[in-house]
C-alpha cells in the first residue's frame, strides 16, 4: 500500500490504529472459509492495510477517502463467514470494526437491545444472562461472530425455526455508505415494529454481505425467556425417515426452536474434538429438536406428540436433555461439527429446499452419491429446510468430479424450488452458481442497486452480486 | 445387589442470584435441578447395574417439590426412589442430613453400596457422603475418578490424595463419593420421563421411622452449624491498560514495577 495512503489513514484514525505488519495483514485477510474449505477458497493477496476506526464518523472519513482515491475496502468483522465473504483479492483497506464493541442499551420496555456492530454473539448472550426475563434466540454457531457481521450475512443457524433468521430480528440499523454518508434505518431510535416510510433499505442492507455499506449499529428484537426448555435427541437408522419427520412435527402445530439433523460420524467427531461424548449410541443419523415453552407441562405434551410421530416413522429411543448444562453440551457439540470435520471435507454447499421436499432432496442426493461413487454426508438445519451436503476429500485432495457434483447439488435443489444459499451467503464461493437460480433481469437489478450505493465499486468487490451490464 | 444413590435438588447455579443484603440465596431467581455431581453418582450405579443386575434406589432429603429429582433419577434408570420430607427435617446441616440419610439407608436395609456426588454445588462442603458412611459404620472413599474393577464383592477405584492418584479397593458394604471426571451421565429416555411424570414418589416423614432415628438428631435441632450470614464477594473486574508502540520503554518499566510489587518477578 502506498505511503501516502497509510499517512492519510493515520490522520483519520490515529497512527496507533493503522497496521501494515504483513503477518497481521494476512491474518486479518483470512476468514473461517479458509479454515473450513481450505482447498477451494481463494487465498488473500498481500499488501493490504488494516484500519481500526473508533466509530461511524471515522469510518465515514475512511470511506470518503477510499471512494475518492478508488481504493478497495473490505469491511471486517470476526471473520466467521463461510463463503469467502471478506477476503481481499487485491491490496485493500481492511476496515476492522473491532473497536465498536459496546452494548448500548437493553430496552426492557420495547424488548430490544441496541449494540455496536462488533459486539459478539457471546457478549450478547453473557449480557442477557444478567436479565431475568429477556433473551435472544438465534444461535448461528460460532459465538465469536459479531452482530454486525451476522446482520450483513443474514445469518441463520441452529435456533431459527421458531423466531426466524437475523433478518427477522433487526429493527434498527446504522450504516456508513461507500460514499461516506452515515445513514440510520428504522426511525430515530430504530425501535419501530411498523414502518412503511419508503423502500425498506434496512432489509436491503441485511444480507448484502458488506457490499452496500458498513454496518455500525444494530437494534435487535429480544424475546421473553421461555420458562421450560428441553432438547430431544432422536436416532434413526435411515436418514430419509429423519427428514420425513420434520414436516409431520410442524403439521401438528409444534414449532420448536430448532430441528437439527446430523449423522453419526460427524457428530461423534465433533464431540470428540471438544472432549465430550455424544449422548445417543443408537442409529446412524439424528434429529435434535429444541423445544422452548412457557410451561413444563406444555413442553412435555409436545414432546409426547413428537415421540408418537417418531415412533410411526421408525425412530429409535428418544433422549431428552433438560438441565442447562446438558442442553448446552449438546449445542456445543453441534456447533463444533464444521471445525471437527474440516480435515475430511472439500466443501459443504448451503442449499435450502421447501421443507416438504426434504425427503425427496435426500433421495436425489443418494442418487448423486451413487453416480459419483462417493458418500455425501449431510448436516442440516432441517426445520428450516436448510441442508449442508458434504463433499468429501479423496485421498486428501479435491476429487476430480468436485465442480460437477457441486453444481448438481445446487441444480437439484433449485429444481425442487430451492436456493443455492440458505444462510452462508454468496460470497465468492457461490457467485458462479447464482445464475442457476436468478434470471438475467433479477441479476441486472441487483447490480444496479450495487451501483446506486457504491458507484465506484470500492466496497467488498467481487462478492455477493454478479456484475451484469446491459 | 442393592445400591443407594444420594441425590439433592439444588438451584441452577449458573443463574441463581444472591440477596447480598440479607445474605441468603434468592431461590426465586433460578430454577432447580439435580446436583450435577449426583448425576455422575447415578451413572456409576447404572453402570454397575448393567453388569450385576443391581437394584438402584435414589434417596434424597428435601421439601416435597424435591420429588422432581427422584423422578429425574428414575427417568435416567434408577429402579426406585425415596424422598425424605418432613418439616422437622428442615434447617439441617451436614451432620443432621447425614444422620437422617444414614437412618433411611439403615431402614431400607441390605444395602451393598452407597454412591454420592463429591459435593453439592450449593453447599460445597463435601461432607455429607463421608459423614453418612461414618454413621453407618461403612468403609468409604471420597473423590473417586475411575472405577477400575467392578465385582460382586468389591470395587477397585482410583481416587486422588494430595498430588497422587491411588488405586483403592473397597469391600461391600461401602460408600464412595464421585467426581465429574468419573463418567458422562446418560440422558433420560423421553418415554420413561413421560411415565414417571405421572407416577407417585415414595415419601418418608419422621413418623415413618421407628427405632432407626432419634427425632432430636434431625433438622435444625440436630444441627451443630448455625449460618449467621453469607457474604457474597463482589466480582473483581480485571483492569486493563494499553500501551502503544512509541511507549515501549514506559510500558516495560511499568509492567516490571507491577510484577515486583505483586512479587511475580521470580528469579
Amino acid at each position: 500500500m502506498k505511503e501516502e495512503i497509510i499517512k492519510k489513514l493515520e490522520e483519520i484514525v490515529g497512527p496507533n490504529w493503522v497496521d501494515t505488519d504483513s503477518e497481521r495483514v494476512i491474518s486479518y485477510s483470512r476468514e473461517q472459509t479458509n479454515n473450513a474449505y481450505d482447498l477451494v477458497t481463494p487465498q488473500p493477496v498481500e499488501g493490504s492495510v488494516i484500519v481500526k476506526p473508533a466509530g461511524a464518523q471515522e469510518i465515514a472519513e475512511v470511506l470518503k477517502y477510499a471512494n475518492q482515491e478508488l481504493i478497495k475496502v473490505i469491511p471486517k468483522g470476526a471473520g466467521t463467514g463461510l463463503s469467502a465473504n471478506a477476503i481481499p483479492t487485491e491490496p485493500s483497506i481492511i476496515l476492522s470494526v473491532e473497536r465498536l464493541n459496546s452494548i448500548l442499551e437493553v430496552d426492557e420496555e420495547n424488548l430490544m437491545v441496541s449494540c455496536e456492530t462488533a459486539v459478539t454473539l457471546g457478549d450478547l448472550i453473557e449480557e442477557l444472562k444478567k436479565n431475568d426475563k429477556l433473551y435472544f434466540p438465534l444461535h448461528p454457531g460460532d459465538e465469536g461472530a459479531q452482530i454486525g457481521g451476522m446482520v450483513a450475512m443474514n445469518a441463520g443457524g441452529v435456533r431459527a425455526v421458531k423466531h426466524g433468521i437475523m433478518r427477522d430480528q433487526v429493527k434498527g440499523l446504522e450504516a456508513v455508505l461507500p460514499t461516506g454518508e452515515i445513514v440510520s434505518f428504522g426511525g430515530k431510535f430504530g425501535k419501530l415494529l411498523k414502518n412503511n416510510a419508503g423502500y425498506d433499505l434496512m432489509q436491503l442492507l441485511i444480507g448484502s454481505e458488506g457490499t452496500l455499506g458498513v454496518i455500525t449499529k444494530v437494534v435487535l428484537k429480544l424475546y421473553p425467556e421461555p420458562k421450560a426448555t428441553g432438547t430431544l435427541i432422536i436416532p434413526y437408522q435411515k436418514r430419509r425417515n429423519a427428514f420425513q419427520t420434520v414436516p409431520k412435527i410442524l403439521q401438528e402445530g409444534i414449532i420448536p426452536m430448532a430441528i437439527e439433523y446430523m449423522e453419526k460420524e460427524e457428530i461423534e467427531d465433533a464431540a470428540q474434538g471438544i472432549g465430550k461424548e455424544w449422548p445417543s449410541k443408537e442409529g446412524d443419523s439424528y434429529l435434535m429438536v429444541i423445544l422452548a415453552e412457557d410451561k413444563e407441562d406444555t413442553l412435555y405434551d409436545k414432546a409426547k406428540v413428537i415421540g408418537e410421530i417418531c415412533e410411526e416413522v421408525g425412530a429409535g429411543e428418544i433422549l431428552i436433555a433438560e438441565t442447562n448444562a446438558e442442553q448446552q453440551n449438546i449445542l456445543e457439540i453441534r456447533s463444533h461439527v464444521l471445525p471437527a470435520i474440516a480435515d475430511k471435507i472439500v466443501d459443504s454447499p448451503d442449499v435450502t429446499v421447501p421443507r416438504s421436499k426434504l425427503a425427496e432432496y435426500l433421495d436425489q442426493l443418494d442418487q448423486l452419491a451413487e453416480k459419483y461413487n462417493t458418500k455425501i454426508p449431510v448436516i442440516a438445519h432441517a426445520g428450516d429446510g436448510n441442508l449442508h451436503p458434504i463433499i468429501l476429500k479423496e485421498e486428501g485432495e479435491v476429487p476430480s468430479y468436485y465442480d460437477q457434483l457441486k453444481e448438481e447439488i445446487y441444480q437439484i435443489a433449485v429444481e425442487l424450488g430451492g436456493t443455492v444459499t440458505g444462510e452462508h451467503g454468496v460470497g465468492m464461493l457461490r457467485l458462479k452458481f447464482l445464475p442457476l437460480q436468478l434470471s438475467q433481469a433479477e441479476q441486472q437489478i441487483m447490480w444496479k442497486i450495487k451501483e446506486a450505493f457504491d458507484p465506484n465499486e470500492i466496497l467488498n468487490p467481487g462478492k455477493a452480486v454478479v456484475k451484469v451490464l446491459n | 445387589m442393592k445400591i443407594i444413590v444420594l441425590i439433592k435438588q439444588v438451584p441452577e447455579m449458573e443463574r441463581v442470584k444472591f440477596d447480598t443484603t440479607r445474605g441468603v440465596i434468592n431461590r426465586k431467581s433460578a430454577g432447580v435441578e439435580i446436583n450435577p455431581f449426583d448425576l455422575n453418582a447415578l451413572e456409576a450405579a447404572l453402570q454397575i447395574k448393567e453388569e450385576f443386575a443391581a437394584e438402584v434406589i435414589a434417596l434424597s432429603m428435601g421439601p416435597t417439590r424435591a420429588e422432581g429429582v427422584i423422578k429425574e433419577a428414575i427417568a435416567r434408570g434408577a429402579d426406585d426412589g425415596i424422598l425424605l420430607t418432613d418439616r422437622k427435617f428442615s434447617g439441617a446441616d451436614t451432620r443432621a442430613t447425614a444422620y437422617l440419610l444414614a437412618s433411611a439407608i439403615d431402614k431400607i436395609g441390605n444395602v451393598d453400596l452407597v454412591i454420592a456426588g463429591e459435593m453439592t454445588v450449593d453447599g460445597d462442603t463435601a461432607q455429607v457422603g463421608p459423614q453418612t458412611a461414618e454413621y453407618l459404620g461403612l468403609a468409604h472413599i471420597a473423590y473417586v475418578t475411575k472405577l477400575e474393577e467392578i465385582t460382586e464383592d468389591y470395587l477397585t477405584v482410583v481416587a486422588p490424595t494430595w498430588d497422587g492418584n491411588y488405586s483403592k479397593k473397597i469391600n461391600y458394604p461401602g460408600l464412595i463419593t464421585v467426581t465429574k471426571d468419573l463418567n458422562t451421565p446418560r440422558l433420560p429416555l423421553l418415554k420413561r420421563k413421560l411415565e414417571v411424570r405421572e407416577a407417585e414418589v415414595e415419601k418418608w416423614g419422621i413418623a415413618d421411622f421407628e427405632t432407626e432415628l432419634d427425632p432430636q438428631d434431625v433438622g435444625l435441632k440436630g444441627s451443630c452449624t448455625r449460618v449467621r450470614k453469607i457474604e457474597v464477594p463482589s466480582p473483581v473486574e480485571r483492569e486493563g491498560k494499553m500501551w502503544t508502540g512509541d511507549q515501549l520503554r514506559e510500558a516495560i518499566t511499568e509492567v516490571a514495577q507491577i510484577c515486583q510489587e505483586k512479587d511475580r518477578m521470580g528469579e
